[in-house]
Formats: structure tokens, sequence, C-alpha cells
């Protein structure tokens, strides 16, 4: 009979220190409580056109590429749900002061955030302000605040206008940086030449880097940005070629005899190509100088297209034709634990996720006279090693590619009729094709 | 006299064998035919190992955790759960003991005589000083505070005061921001492919003002080890939810998640 009084008194003691320190905990910081199954959308995000903030005749220009540039980076995020411009109150905003919150919270645009500001030129400078509002929490709305200056040029306003998207990505998209600004590499024979070319992640700006006069493949582009390794064929034979992005001009870089193919460039500089200098076309590492040459794989071979993961720099995966058909395997950075991830067909140009997560490479399942398919891009979980197919029925696929935010793949596809370079969301989603003139291979994404 | 007597007694015994031996024969059969069944017929009803779905590797699950924002799923609405909520747990009703015949004694009169137990109808509404902070074992969800949407509109999340500030109602957009990345990032392959449902895991993490999160640890267990582990891991493979909102001045941000399983 007792115990009936005792729990209460224990109950009552834990309580009370329950209490205690759900007080000290609670005036120490802030809680968030959350979880699945509340529904994981897109964020709705209206982009209402900027506003001229100054007389100037030059403005319409500038607010016309703003406008798009901005709309695109947006669109091409894959996190947001744009909201269409027709749903847009008459009276967009350009001062926050100009915000009609009852407006833009509720249908027909129905956004939970909307991004607006204005832009003026004056005396050839180009000021833009611009707001990133959570409509929705009409106490304290302000997500985003930001003014930049800049010459009055379109390419300027270009950049402020991918660096405006950038910011709103970073904090609508968990701190993953945006990529308006990164670049991309590829090879283009449109100069009769196969050269290594570089243009914005959105196909505008595309621009010539190499000049040799040969052919030129394989680019990638080192992970600060400054020096780009390619292959190319000169009277020696091929070789690794590197071009420095702070001289804007090609740096001398060894030869190492035999043929010398697809460099890539590990998270910490080294670099890993194949090489046939001693016979057999094997993976070899060497410093960024050029220096400390060392063997990774042994055997006939051939083993071709080495890529490390690009989060731990810890392992390398690669081609390899040992077995007949080419397969993808992974090892260690230093050679060891060799292990086969495709079971059949014919599987190339693996490409690490920045997230070590996954590999994307190119595969025709059913190889051989006779099969159908052809090959399409995949994506592989490394440590379960389930895949899924993320194109279909659409001509030669190949050389896919990761953004460095991990939602995008570039690559080089054949289906509007020749090669050329194409990206799409990391699900297989929203593709769009980037170059149209001559041929285009091998894209390779810049590191941020 | 005697050697009869003990005839009589033997003879007993074996009359006795041969039914035992039925008995225990019987048993055995019985047993080793429950065994049978057991292993064989009721082992081919259920499903095998390795039969669990995941043998196929067109595995939609993939798709999801591409770091993307998935395809918009079908939310539980917090507020029309079959769970029981907030409400508060029937506490069990005891059954009096009969009472003991008392022994005469003297030391009957000074016992002290034991309160009287009140059934739940009889039991005063007691002032709410510790119960406020109980969640229904396997329940829980929103406790009782502001609900603190941005708006009426918003489905996806909600962020949640403590006494200590608003953050949820200030930074709604950074708690969907975290809702999104770990579920994201929550891979349900990882999870024993027998389990059909489980019970909520919840966990607890901080997020610094960089948006690592840290202190990661398993706040009430689900009972399945696999989904247990596959909820720790989705907030490992995170390494940051982005920066603190600029205004928010606070050092660091605790959370309480938790993931509903359901194949």
């Amino acid at each position: 009979m007792p115990n009936s009084a005792r729990p209460i008194r224990q109950r009552a003691m834990i309580a009370v220190i329950l209490l205690l320190l759900l007080a000290t905990a609670s005036s120490a910081q802030d809680w968030i409580r959350t979880g699945t199954g509340l529904g994981v959308e897109r964020v709705r995000l209206a982009a209402s056109d900027f506003k001229p903030s100054t007389p100037d005749a030059n403005n319409v220009n500038l607010l016309k590429t703003f406008n798009d540039t901005l709309w695109n980076d947006l669109d091409n995020a894959g996190i947001f749900d744009l909201v269409s411009k027709s749903f847009y109150p008459l009276q967009v905003p350009g001062q926050p002061s100009e915000v009609n919150f009852s407006a833009w919270n509720s249908p027909p645009p129905n956004t939970s955030m909307l991004a607006f500001g204005n832009l003026g030129a004056a005396a050839g400078k180009v000021t833009v302000q611009g707001w990133l509002y959570d409509v929705k929490n009409e106490k304290s709305p302000q997500v985003l605040g930001k003014q930049y200056t800049d010459n009055a040029t379109t390419d300027a306003v270009r950049v402020i206008a991918h660096r405006f998207a950038d910011e709103i990505i970073f904090r609508l998209g968990g701190g993953v940086p945006g990529i308006a600004e990164s670049k991309i590499y590829f090879v283009s024979e449109r100069t009769g030449h196969k050269e290594i070319w570089m243009m914005d992640y959105d196909g505008a700006n595309q621009q010539q880097i190499t000049h040799t006069g040969s052919i030129s493949l394989s680019p990638r582009i080192s992970p600060d940005g400054s020096r780009l390794a390619f292959s190319s064929i000169d009277k020696g034979g091929w070789e690794i070629m590197m071009y420095s992005f702070d001289l804007n001009r090609m740096v001398s870089f060894p030869r190492f005899g035999g043929m010398n193919l697809s460099p890539s460039w590990s998270p910490e500089g080294k670099i890993a190509f194949s090489s046939s200098r001693n016979s057999y076309p094997n993976i070899f590492v060497v410093d960024p100088s050029g220096g400390n040459l060392k063997r990774l794989t042994t055997g006939q071979g051939p083993d071709v297209s080495p890529t490390w993961n690009r989060k731990t720099g810890s392992q390398i995966a690669f081609v390899s034709g040992r077995t007949g058909l080419p397969q993808i395997y992974t090892m260690e950075a230093d050679g060891t634990n060799l292990q086969r991830v495709t079971d059949q067909g014919y599987a190339v140009s693996p490409n690490w996720s920045p997230n070590g997560q996954f590999l994307t490479f190119s595969w025709e399942r059913k190889y051989g006279p006779g099969e159908p398919g052809s090959n399409d891009l995949y994506l592989m979980d490394i440590a379960s090693k389930q895949w899924v197919q993320l194109t279909h029925d659409a001509g030669r696929n190949d050389f896919p590619c990761w953004s460095p935010d991990g939602r995008h793949i570039v690559f080089q596809s054949h289906r509007s009729g020749s090669d050329q370079i194409w990206t799409m969301l990391a699900d297989g989603t929203n593709v769009k094709q980037l170059t149209f003139k001559g041929g285009n291979t091998q894209p390779n994404w810049s590191w941020r | 006299m005697a050697a009869i007597a003990n005839f009589d007694i033997y003879s007993e015994h074996s009359q006795l064998r041969r039914p035992l031996a039925w008995s225990l024969g019987l048993h055995l059969a019985f047993a080793t035919f429950v065994v049978l069944y057991a292993t064989f017929i009721q082992g081919f009803r259920g499903q095998g190992w390795g039969t669990g779905g995941t043998g196929d590797a067109m595995g939609a699950t993939l798709v999801s955790a591409v770091p993307l924002p998935a395809n918009p799923t079908e939310s539980t609405n917090v507020l029309a759960t079959e769970s029981r909520g907030l409400a508060k747990s029937e506490p069990s009703v005891q059954e009096k003991e009969p009472e003991a015949i008392p022994i005469p004694d003297k030391n009957t009169k000074t016992r002290l005589k034991p309160a009287p137990v009140k059934s739940a109808t009889q039991r005063k509404p007691q002032p709410e000083t510790f119960e406020s902070n109980q969640i229904p074992y396997g329940e829980g969800g929103p406790v009782n505070g502001p609900y603190t949407m941005t708006a009426g509109g918003a489905k996806g999340g909600f962020g949640f005061t403590g006494s200590g500030g608003d953050f949820g109602s200030q930074f709604g957009w950074y708690v969907q921001a975290v809702q999104r990345k770990v579920t994201e990032n929550w891979l349900k392959y990882e999870v024993d492919p027998r389990i059909a449902e489980a019970k909520r895991v919840y966990l607890t993490f901080d997020i610094a003002r960089d948006g690592h999160p840290s202190n990661i640890e398993i706040e009430q267990s689900s009972g399945v080890p696999s989904l247990d582990q596959s909820a720790v891991r989705a907030l490992q493979r995170i390494d940051t939810f982005g920066p603190s909102p600029p205004d928010y001045s606070g050092s660091k941000v605790s959370v309480e998640f938790w993931f509903d399983y359901k194949r």
C-alpha cells in the first residue's frame, strides 16, 4: 500500500529536475521541433521584374538582361517552384515599403518567397538593390537585402544577377552555394581543330582557350580554378598539358612518354591519369608540379579515365578493360581495395559527385550486335551499389560531370543529331541544351 | 504379505509405463510438428531472406536520395492523425487489494492508514506542473505552445519556439530548409527491408551559427536499430544547413527532429 504514494513523489522529483533542465536549456538557445512527412515541397518563389530607379535611357537594356538572367538562374537551380509572372499583381514592388503582402501570399500568386528590387544606371555606373522577402511572415519578412554597384554594361549586370541569384539559392537551399557563376570547360571542333573552350554554366560567353592546332581532349579544371589540365597530341605523342589562368598561357608539365590521357584532379590538387609509359595503360598519380610519379594499377589493363572522390580525395574510380569490355572499378587512392562496381555491358566515363555518395557514368547495359539500347547515363550509390537510369531513349549520352552543388549534371549527347553539351538536374529532369555550333564534347564543370 | 504388497506396487508402476510412453511420444510428435510447421510451412509463407524488394536495383528511393528537392509528398496533417497527440494518458486504475483480515494486535490502531486511492473520474484536476512537457509514449509532435507556422497556407514544416525565443516564427524559411535537407539526406533503403512500419524515432542535434550540425543524439529510439541508424546517418551526411539567419543573435539552434518510417 505505501507504494502508491511513492511514484507520485518520484514523479514530482523527476518533474522538478526536468523543469530545471528545461529552464536552463531554453534560456540558452532556441529550439526547432520538426520532422519528416510534413510535406517536403519546393520553395514557392516569385521573382518580380526589377524596377528602374533612375531616369537613364540605358536602364531598359540592363533591366532586360538582369531580369532574364535572374529568372533563368532561379529556374535552373532546381530547388524552386517559380511562380509564373502572369499570376503577379499589377503593382510589383521596387522598394520594401511597396510590398503588398496580401497580394502576394494569397492566390493567385500564393508565393512564400518574393525576390524584388530596383536597378538604376547613372553616369556609367549601375546600382542594383535586391531583397528577398518571406511574404507569409509579415512581422519580420526580410531574408536577404543586397546592394551591388558596377559599370553599366550588360556583362556586369549579368554578373550581378548571377550573384544575387546565388545568394538566394544559398539562403533557401540549405547552405549549398549556387552555381550561377560556375564555368563549364569543353572540347569544341568549331574552328576545325579540337580545342578547349569554356562557357558560363548557362551556355553564355563561349570562348576559346587553347590554340594548339592539333587535337586536345578531356579538359579538367583544378579545384581552385587556376589551372586546366588536358591531354593533347603533338609530335611526341599524347601528353598531359597544363594551361594557367593566372598567366593566361600554357605552362610546362613533365612529359612521361607513352600515351598519357584523361587527367583528373584530386581535391588536394594531385593529378591522376592514364599512362602507357610502362607498355600497358595504367593509372598513375603525380603531384601538381609533375613530380613524385606513382603507379597505382598493374597488369595489362587498359586502365583509363580515373576520377577522384571529390569529397574525401581518398578513392579513385576508373575504367578498366581487364576482363574484356570496359567496366568501372573503384580503389583507394593508394591502389588497394580494388572493387568492380558494374557487372555487365560497356561502362565508361565515371564522375564522382561532390558529396562523395554517387558515381555517374555512361553505360550500355546490353552491349553487342542485335542488343537494344545505347549509351545512357546512370547514377550509382557507391555504398549500396544501387543505380538508376538518368537518360532514356535519347541517342548516345556520354561524359557526365557533376556541378559543384551536386544538383546538376552536364553531359554530351547526340540526341539533337550532333554531339552537343547538355545539362540536367541530377534526377534526370529539366534537360537543357547549352551548345549549338559545331561539335562539342567532353564537358567538365568547375569545382565552384 | 510383504512380498505381495511389493508386487502390487510394482504392478501399478508397470501399468503406468505404457500410457506414459504414449503421452511422451505424442508430445514429441506434436512438438516436432510445431517446429516443422514453423520452420517450413510458415517460413515459406512469410517473406524470406533477401527477397525484401531491394534485390531489384531500380530503387525508386535513390532518386529522392539525390540532394534535390523531392517530389511533393503527401503530408501528414498533424491536426488529423490518429494519434492521441497531446491527450493526457489515462492513468491505470489501480485495483484495490482485498483487505486482509486484521490480526488483532496492539499495534493495529497506531498503524498509519494509507491514503485512499482515487479513481480517475474522482481525481480532481491537478495544476499542470510536470505533465505539460510529457509526450505520450510513441507519439509526440507539437507540444503545446504557440503554433508558429509562417502563415496559413504554408504546408512544409513549422518552427517552434522554446521559451527562449521565437526562432520558428521569425525564421520559418530556415526551419523549412533544415527539414528539407534532412529529408533529402535520409535514405530509406538503409532500413531493414523486413520492417514495414515503425514507431517514430526522435533525434536531437544542435546547429551552430555556421550551419554545421553537432551533438547528434537519439532522443527516443524507434526500437528498430537500422531505422535509428539511418536517421543518424542522414544527419551525419549533412555538412551544413547554411549559416544561421544574420538577424539571429543566438550562437546555436537546437533541433528535435522526428522520422516517420513507413514502407
